[in-house]
């Protein structure tokens, strides 16, 4: 596993903001520490506004890197998200980052990246940082495809792609052909593409969760995961990103996060 | 007391340069916020809950952020005492502030068998007894409420220390006043007021909590004045330190908590906002106070 560099509160100027599908938002931090230091995986704490609330931050895992700083893309789906989607250049917003343990990256490995709807964000930072041997991408519609040059994607209503589940198009081949495996979505879509893979394969597979969390930095205990040994690890500090062999696929669907 | 209060205080026989502490469960034992250089302004860390036996906490989700404040149900996660004092503890010695050790028991004599296996140590210099939690169904909150099951926690307590201990009360149900009083009389060198609210959040389209064991603890700013009033209550009635826990997000909170009674101010959920906390409500205060 790499090693991670300290996590530092910084003041990050808002460089731009654009709404890439309906509700979905990617904003530029100009934040030289986060671009030096970030692993592709990893995520920031973000405050959603000035003042004292909402009480704790929002994690949300770095898309990319650019020159001098990092970008976030993200999906309006709370109160927390609503307050971000408004930054706009300009504003001043307080990050904490780099957090967590990235994507297990083996210098000279091949990839292949499965997502589902809005989890391929951050995705980027990972083919940016890899050798691809190829990115699978499954959504609802085409509201939900993000931007990433992926060799195939699949929608449920068939408006971009082809219509089917991603699992649709996971083959032999594929999976023969990568040394890693990335997989981040809901947590059924992850659960579908687990049980799609065969033994063989699943070894390679590394699964970044997402979690309710507080601190971000592995003291509140707030953010667990089950994991297959019957207890649990910190989303926060310990992942996100897991093997996939470590997940309880049951006990994570019952949290309903 | 003189007002507006002082920031520097004397609590169990040494001075500090700041009232702030930790509050258990929001600090870890410490030693993440060191790695993470958040501990400047810092008075004391509070570690989280220490239990007999492994305790793996409860199902997710554990947290739920409410539109101004947080429940939690992490059900006093934490891998044991002996885990705790041969593989953390030893890992705390470089703390830039004193430690107190939050223990919790599934019974009345657990809270002393765990103080006594912690004596080995000489890392901290005290306890908080934790007989306040409304997250677990063997003991917690129960304890609490009850000043003869306080009473003898709290002798219990006694007999195998000679350090310095706090007893955490809980604000959900008895009489906190007499709860004080007895932990008092066993023995205890300070009260902290107090634990979490219950709270509890209903879908209201299924009927059902989000939370696996229905209600959980809730923390908010907004409990400031109910804390203010709980500390001004039981400091007026006990001869030992009240500390404070609760409601704080502000220099001026930490003020008004001290002004009601508290000789020593938690902080907590604050801390999830804003990790550099200590140094922060301290520049506030000596901006307030002139100090």
């Amino acid at each position: 596993m790499l090693s991670c560099a300290v996590p530092l509160d910084y003041d990050c100027l808002v460089t731009r903001r654009e709404e890439v599908l309906p509700g979905v938002v990617k904003i530029f931090f100009q934040c030289e520490g986060i671009a030096a230091t970030a692993l592709p995986g990893q995520f920031v704490q973000i405050e959603p506004s000035p003042g004292t609330f909402p009480v704790t931050r929002r994690p949300i895992t770095i898309n990319s890197l650019t020159d001098d700083g990092f970008e976030l893309l993200f999906d309006v789906i709370g109160r927390g998200t609503e307050l971000m989607a408004v930054m706009s250049p300009g504003d001043t917003v307080r990050v904490l980052g780099p957090l967590g343990h990235g994507w297990m990256t083996d210098p000279g490995s091949k990839w292949l990246l499965i997502g589902g709807g809005l989890g391929a964000a951050g995705f980027q930072f990972l083919k940016d940082s890899v050798d691809t041997a190829a990115i699978l991408i499954g959504a609802s519609c085409s509201d939900r495809v993000i931007p990433l040059d992926a060799s195939f994607v699949v929608t449920e209503d068939g408006s971009t792609g082809s219509r089917g589940l991603v699992t649709s198009l996971i083959s032999e081949e594929h999976l023969s052909n990568a040394d890693s495996i990335a997989v981040c979505g809901p947590v059924a879509m992850m659960e579908a593409v687990w049980k799609t893979i065969p033994e063989k394969h699943r070894h390679k597979v590394q699964i970044s969760t997402e979690s309710r969390m507080g601190c971000g930095w592995g003291v509140c205990d707030g953010c667990s995961i089950p994991i297959s040994d019957g207890g649990y690890k910190k989303c926060c500090k310990e992942g996100p990103v897991f093997p996939g062999t470590d997940i309880d696929w049951k006990r994570w669907k019952e949290a309903g996060l | 007391m003189s007002f507006p209060p002082n920031i520097k205080r004397k609590f169990w026989g040494k001075l500090f340069d700041s009232p702030i502490m930790l509050a258990s469960g929001t600090a870890g034992f410490g030693e993440e916020l060191l790695n993470l250089n958040c501990l400047a302004g810092v008075g004391a860390v509070v570690s989280k809950a220490v239990s007999l036996k492994p305790r793996a906490g409860n199902p997710p989700p554990r947290l739920l952020e409410t539109p101004y404040g947080l429940l939690n149900s992490i059900g006093l996660a934490n891998p044991g005492v002996h885990h705790v004092l041969n593989h953390i503890l030893p890992e705390t010695s470089n703390l830039p502030c004193p430690l107190l050790i939050n223990v919790a028991g599934e019974s009345v004599e657990e809270f002393a068998d765990v103080v006594s296996i912690l004596e080995s140590s000489n890392v901290h210099m005290g306890y908080e007894i934790n007989v306040s939690c409304p997250n677990v169904a063997d003991g917690g909150a129960a304890f609490g409420v009850d000043p003869e099951v306080v009473l003898r926690v709290a002798m219990g307590v006694s007999r195998v220390t000679a350090r310095p201990f706090s007893v955490k009360l809980t604000p959900n149900g008895g009489d906190m006043v007499l709860s004080a009083k007895a932990a008092v009389e066993g023995g205890a060198s300070a009260i902290t007021v107090c634990n979490t609210f219950l709270g509890m959040h209903m879908d209201w389209r299924t009927g059902k909590s989000i939370i696996k064991r229905k209600v959980a603890g809730y923390t908010s700013p907004a409990l400031l004045p109910l804390v203010v009033a709980k500390v001004w209550q039981v400091s007026n009635a006990v001869s030992v330190p009240v500390i404070s826990s609760g409601g704080v997000s502000h220099g001026e909170d930490v003020l008004q908590l001290l002004a009601a009674g508290a000789q020593m101010v938690q902080v907590g959920t604050r801390l999830m906002r804003r990790p550099f906390a200590g140094a922060e409500l301290m520049d506030e205060m000596k901006k307030l106070t002139g100090e």
